[in-house]
């Protein structure tokens, strides 16, 4: 199941009952991210939210979609699967598409946003309503489109071409301050020509098909190419454009996409704004994009995303993204970890459901966790439990929690590791402690508790669970 | 919903004088953006005073524009290749 682009996949949102049209008139501050935030507040279910009469546009012109994946259900969708999917279904499906990467390309030369084209008089307001998400955002910004760059040492590598989302902040009409930090592929490539002494060219695609903006928010490897992951994960040919002035390619599909370029050796104030830590950044100097040209549909959906305390819909497309990438490569080494849940703040805590092979097996598993490249920045808390405790139910992870681990043999803490700076216990910014606390039943060599007589299912539960799940559709 | 907005002069954040028009409502007079200059914060006339008036905006997000050429630059530049 592949969606061509934003539309198709608002349409399925539509028929399976997961899209809410809102028509009455609203103003972009504060309804849009409210409406947002109301939403992630009351469900994990929820749908998305398309908004076509804004305070100052055109009804029917300016038209925004909000949390487009911000529930399991549309995230489900997103992959092509009912909407009634269970999380760990979704997570074995994902990491089992992973499995088929590098998946093909189909290169197109009619793309839907070649339909108008801007070099003169560019003014991003006037094209989509932008708005300010949180109400101490230092203005309006960009933080769901895929930015587009290649490394300038070796320009002509499909591969090394990156597609990331960063934020973006909308500084002028035409004008952008950007976020690249140093450990990012697109960091990599501007430390690359700021090295040349040139501009780094990025093309900006917004209004995307789910599964590329899921892709995007993916730690690949430098030289692994986010479009092969996409066909992939959707598992079909994914579809790019190349866009005229860089020659870079872009999704076929997007609403908008902007040409540019982060110009050399300049630094601005950006920031603050209210990040996926439920804590506003501080204020930095960083790049900044000059736009040089913009191509889009005629009347372009403002796609964008609403991020701060967790759950938002950020919550909703990074969660398998890591966990998937977090079991692989703990999966690699060790076969006995059957599960991992690291959806909870990008990873800062994870939940690893592991087979303990002897005693003490289960604490090196979450050691290993925190030094795998996703674990230098995340991974703080990581909690150990059995094989057969779903690590996506937290009844069963708060059941073991309270009756297999003991706080004496059970916890260990690990002085002074690095974590992401955005971490506001961290003390220095980017220092912590961090902690494995190992819910798992004892094992030989280490026997303790009282653990032999286990409450089982009665039998025949397997397959009332059957019964009762067809009766309930 | 209307252009009410007095203060289109001092910046709410770092009180600098330094504000122009951003941009206007596509549809004539429904509001006008703002941008500081010196500290690039921008803000809708239609937004809440806490958002638009410098003495309603919150002490703890406040800036001086005399800190602002010592903020770390995140990436910093690297020297050029000879
Ligand atoms: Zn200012």
């Amino acid at each position: 199941m592949a969606y061509a682009d934003l539309r198709e996949f608002l349409a399925t949102l539509d028929r399976d009952g997961q899209l809410l049209r809102y028509s009455d008139p609203v103003n972009p501050e504060p309804d849009l991210a409210a409406a947002a935030r109301a939403t992630a507040n009351l469900t994990d279910r929820g749908p998305a939210l398309l908004f076509d009469d804004i305070n100052g546009y055109e009804p029917g012109k300016g038209r925004v979609a909000l949390n487009t994946v911000g529930s399991w259900p549309n995230h489900a969708l997103m992959l092509g699967l009912d909407k009634n999917t269970t999380v760990k279904d979704q997570f074995f499906e994902f990491a089992g598409r992973w499995d088929a990467f590098p998946g093909p390309i189909e290169r197109r030369d009619d793309a839907p946003w070649q339909e108008v084209t801007l070099t003169e008089g560019i003014d991003l307001f006037q094209l989509l309503p932008l708005f300010r998400l949180n109400s101490y955002d230092v203005g309006c910004y960009i933080d769901k489109a895929a930015v587009i760059s290649r490394d300038p040492d070796d320009p002509d590598n499909f591969g090394k071409q990156n597609v990331g989302i960063y934020r973006i902040q909308v500084k002028d009409k035409d004008r952008l301050g950007i976020q690249p930090l140093a450990a990012h592929d697109i960091g990599l490539h501007l430390q690359r020509a700021e090295e040349r002494g040139e501009n780094l060219p990025v093309a900006i695609a917004l209004g995307n098909e789910p599964v590329i903006t899921t892709v995007a928010g993916m730690p690949l490897a430098y030289d692994q190419s986010e479009y092969e992951m996409a066909a992939a994960i959707q598992g079909a040919p994914y579809r790019i454009t190349k866009a005229p002035v860089t020659g870079f390619d872009v999704p076929w599909g997007s609403e908008v996409v902007i040409e540019g370029e982060i110009i050399a050796g300049e630094r601005e104030i950006e920031g603050p704004f209210g990040e996926f830590t439920g804590h506003y950044s501080g204020a930095r100097r960083q790049p900044v994009i000059k736009i040089h040209r913009v191509m889009h549909r005629r009347n372009p959906i403002f796609e964008h995303l609403y991020l701060g305390m967790p759950w938002t819909e950020m919550d909703y497309t990074l969660a398998l993204n890591t966990s998937v990438l977090l079991y692989r490569q703990l999966k690699a080494e060790f076969p006995e970890v059957a599960a991992v849940n690291a959806m909870y703040t990008q990873g800062l805590l994870g939940i690893i459901s592991v087979k303990q092979r002897f005693g003490g097996f289960a604490k090196a598993v979450g050691m290993r966790a925190m030094t795998v490249p996703h674990g230098l920045a995340y991974c703080k808390v990581i909690i150990l439990v059995d094989e057969d405790v779903d690590p996506f139910n937290l009844a069963q992870v708060m059941w073991a929690l309270s009756v297999h681990y003991h706080p004496l043999h059970d916890t260990v803490t690990i002085p002074n590791l690095s974590v992401l700076a955005l971490d506001p216990s961290s003390d220095p910014a980017g220092i912590t402690h961090k902690v494995v606390l190992d819910a798992t039943t004892p094992v030989a060599p280490e026997e303790r508790g009282h653990y032999s007589q286990v409450v089982g299912n009665p039998e025949g539960t397997a397959d009332w669970e059957n019964i009762i799940k067809g009766l309930l559709k | 919903m209307n252009d009410t907005t007095v203060n289109d002069t001092i910046c709410p954040r770092c009180d600098a004088e330094n504000v122009r028009v951003l941009t206007t409502s596509p549809v004539p007079g429904r509001w006008t953006m703002y941008v500081c200059d010196t500290c690039i914060y921008s803000w809708r006339s239609t937004e809440p005073r806490s958002a638009t008036d410098p003495l309603a905006y919150p002490a703890e997000f406040k800036i001086d524009p005399a800190d602002i050429p010592s903020i770390p630059a995140i990436p910093t530049v690297p020297p050029r290749r000879r």
